[in-house]
């Protein structure tokens, strides 16, 4: 082989390489857009609600209550009889199998609705207004046109006659999407339409706050002393592997763990984002402690050996210099480890996060849903109105990531000292 | 003839297995420069860390032996290594400020050992310590810029000044000037000049001429032993020992 064949050679082994390289990334990327699109196509509609606006009219013969009424009378009063006497007014229907197909349009939460419109506003009684009134999941998939109408109709779950209506409604713009409130405000529901991801968003918060508090210090203490203080024996190197093999154990062992010593062993709350945090706790620390390690080895010695060399003792030279240059990189690492466990899903399920929860928790104590297990369950509904809250859903926990992950990048680059 | 500040009576010293100090009997003479010369890995760097006790660091570090400053034993088990490190100094090979501004790399050490109680004290510290380095006309109006923002030699000299700071009686330096260009050390070998009067100085180097230049005092190492040591001038024009000889004309090394 003569000089200028090996040396085109060379350069054809670099080209070829580069076109792998560039085929791999565009490959990822593709899967990235994919993946990406597919979650915001079916999920973007779930942040708008369809909402129908209805005249409501306070008829006093129809409520118990006069104006002016407290807010506990309110509460107490019922508003069913308001409701219907309204809502069939919607449509000019003929006969009651008529305005029960109408009533089917309008959500599970028209009467709370109409309540809240008077708590609002106590003095209603004799007067109409109009109000936007959330519409059924069948009615809101339709109008979004995730719905198709052409099928035939045994096969759909909206009859022809509420198809009728509809297209009632639209003709005379009674129908129209707002912001979706609910999907923030409301906790889980077995409508789709007042489903919301409330519960979920403080359930995660609650165990994410929990296994910051409990991680974060012994997971930094630890690594201090095991990077700095320690002696270096073969108890240390046993301690480093377990703690690189804890890193790397299916986080739902770590489930497992906390339903056997956690739930049934100590007794704590089922289904709590107590436990939940604790679990994940235990989960994320080995993952803090290995870049908290990292960032510390990454101090040089000279600085060490610096502040001993003017008097410094063991401790300050650690505490007044290393830490504080270790911290950037501690608290990436931190956040990084963090935003594994919001999106851990399988301890989680088996500390009973799964369960059903209404209620919003006010409290780590109460039984609470997460953001992921809120994936899970809804990803197994049929309704259509569920399969746009599971993408909304991985929406809003994959912005969260993001974040969380841009604020660890930002503190590592704005703060990390470079040793050249 | 000058007070001897620090002895060193059969010193050795062990990395695990490994024996890099042979009993090394070495007096180093108060407000003298005292030259540390030798191949690389002969011992030097060792020999030094042992007067501020910098060796503790090193797990495998074993040191047996005497070494003994104004009759302190500093090799006592006992012995506060915060209070003898007070008092012994240390300036390293690659300047090694704190990233930090310039103010807080000089008062660091005052304020862990309660020296300058007020702000007031500080400032007239970190000010003469300035000064004593021959660095206070360059940076006196940006101090609380960052000293890693200086160039090699200035950062060298702030490390000097740190030492100083806390006021010590002996400076160890340890290839002060390998890092700089013959500007920067010349500036470095002018201030310990300067220093001497002040302070006992150790300096290792691998260079004959800084040597020559700076130290009154040179020993000269090889392989872990001290091989032969006396005044500068006699070691450098007219040595006893063969392997002195070879090396200061260049022969190994």
């Amino acid at each position: 082989m003569t000089k200028e064949e090996r040396l085109k050679k060379r350069h054809r082994a670099e080209k070829r390489f580069r076109f792998y390289g560039l085929t791999s990334i565009f490959v990822a990327l593709l899967f990235v857009v994919i993946l990406v699109q597919n979650i915001f196509s079916k999920g973007s509609s779930a942040f708008k609600k369809t909402v129908i606006t209805t005249e409501i009219f306070f008829d006093q013969e129809l409520l118990e209550i006069q104006n002016g009424a407290s807010q506990e009378e309110i509460m107490g009063a019922d508003f069913y009889d308001i409701m219907i006497e309204n809502l069939i007014k919607a449509y000019p229907a003929k006969d009651r199998d008529e305005e029960d197909e109408l009533l089917k349009l309008f959500s599970g939460d028209a009467e709370i609705e109409i309540k809240k419109a008077f708590l609002n506003d106590n003095s209603l009684i004799g007067k109409t207004i109009t109000l936007d009134l959330t519409a059924s999941d069948d009615i809101d998939q339709l109008h979004k046109g995730n719905y198709p109408r052409d099928l035939p109709e045994e096969r759909r779950r909206i009859s022809d006659f509420q198809l009728v209506i509809y297209d009632y409604f639209v003709e005379n713009k009674m129908i129209s999407k707002n912001f979706n409130n609910y999907f923030f405000n409301n906790g889980d529901s077995r409508d789709p339409e007042l489903a919301g991801i409330g519960g979920a968003l403080v359930g995660s918060f609650y165990s994410i706050l929990i296994c910051l508090l409990l991680a974060f210090p012994v997971a930094v203490l630890a690594s201090i002393y095991l990077e700095e203080f320690a002696p270096k024996n073969k108890i240390t190197d046993f301690i480093e592997i377990n703690i690189n093999n804890l890193a790397a154990v299916p986080s739902i062992v770590y489930g497992l763990l906390a339903l056997q010593i956690l739930l049934a062993t100590i007794q704590l709350p089922r289904s709590t984002p107590l436990v939940a945090g604790i679990t994940l706790a235990l989960m994320t620390l080995p993952r803090i402690i290995i870049p908290c390690r990292a960032s510390l080895k990454a101090v040089p010695p000279s600085i060490r050996e610096g502040a001993l060399a003017v008097g410094a003792s063991k401790f300050q030279s650690v505490f007044h210099h290393v830490v504080p240059l270790a911290l950037p990189g501690t608290l990436s690492g931190t956040i990084i480890g963090l935003a594994q466990a919001l999106g851990e899903t399988a301890p989680l399920i088996l500390i009973g996060m799964v369960a059903f929860v209404v209620d919003i928790p006010s409290s780590p104590v109460d039984p609470s849903s997460s953001l992921p297990v809120q994936v899970y369950l809804w990803s197994e509904s049929a309704e259509r109105g569920f399969v746009e809250k599971t993408s909304a859903t991985i929406m809003m926990l994959l912005s969260f990531l993001i974040v969380m992950n841009f604020i660890a990048v930002y503190l590592r680059q704005k703060f990390e000292k470079r040793w050249n | 003839m000058s007070n001897v500040k620090i002895k060193s009576k059969n010193l050795n010293v062990y990395y695990g297995d490994k024996q890099a100090l042979f009993d090394v009997n070495l007096d180093l003479n108060e407000k003298e420069v005292t030259a540390l010369i030798g191949p690389s890995g002969c011992g030097k760097s060792t020999f030094i860390r042992c007067i501020n006790r910098m060796n503790d660091v090193i797990d495998i570090c074993k040191v047996t032996g005497n070494i003994e400053m104004d009759g302190l034993n500093i090799n006592d088990k006992d012995l506060d290594v915060v209070s003898l490190r007070e008092r012994v100094g240390m300036v390293f090979q690659k300047p090694n400020p704190f990233p930090k501004s310039i103010y807080d790399n000089i008062s660091y050490g005052p304020k862990i050992h309660g020296k300058g109680e007020t702000k007031s004290e500080l400032d007239q510290i970190v000010e003469n310590s300035l000064k004593k380095s021959a660095l206070w006309e360059e940076v006196k109006d940006r101090l609380d810029e960052p000293g890693t923002s200086l160039s090699g030699g200035q950062q060298q000299r702030l490390c000097i000044a740190r030492a100083i700071s806390v006021n010590p009686e002996v400076i160890l330096m340890d290839e002060p000037c390998s890092a700089l260009d013959p500007i920067a050390t010349a500036k470095i070998e002018e201030l310990i000049d300067e220093l001497k009067k002040t302070y006992t100085i150790v300096i290792v180097t691998h260079s004959m001429a800084q040597a020559v230049r700076v130290s009154q005092k040179t020993g000269f190492f090889h392989l872990g032993k001290l091989i032969e040591v006396g005044k500068t001038e006699k070691i450098f024009k007219n040595p006893d020992n063969k392997m002195t000889q070879d090396y200061i004309t260049g022969r190994f090394g």
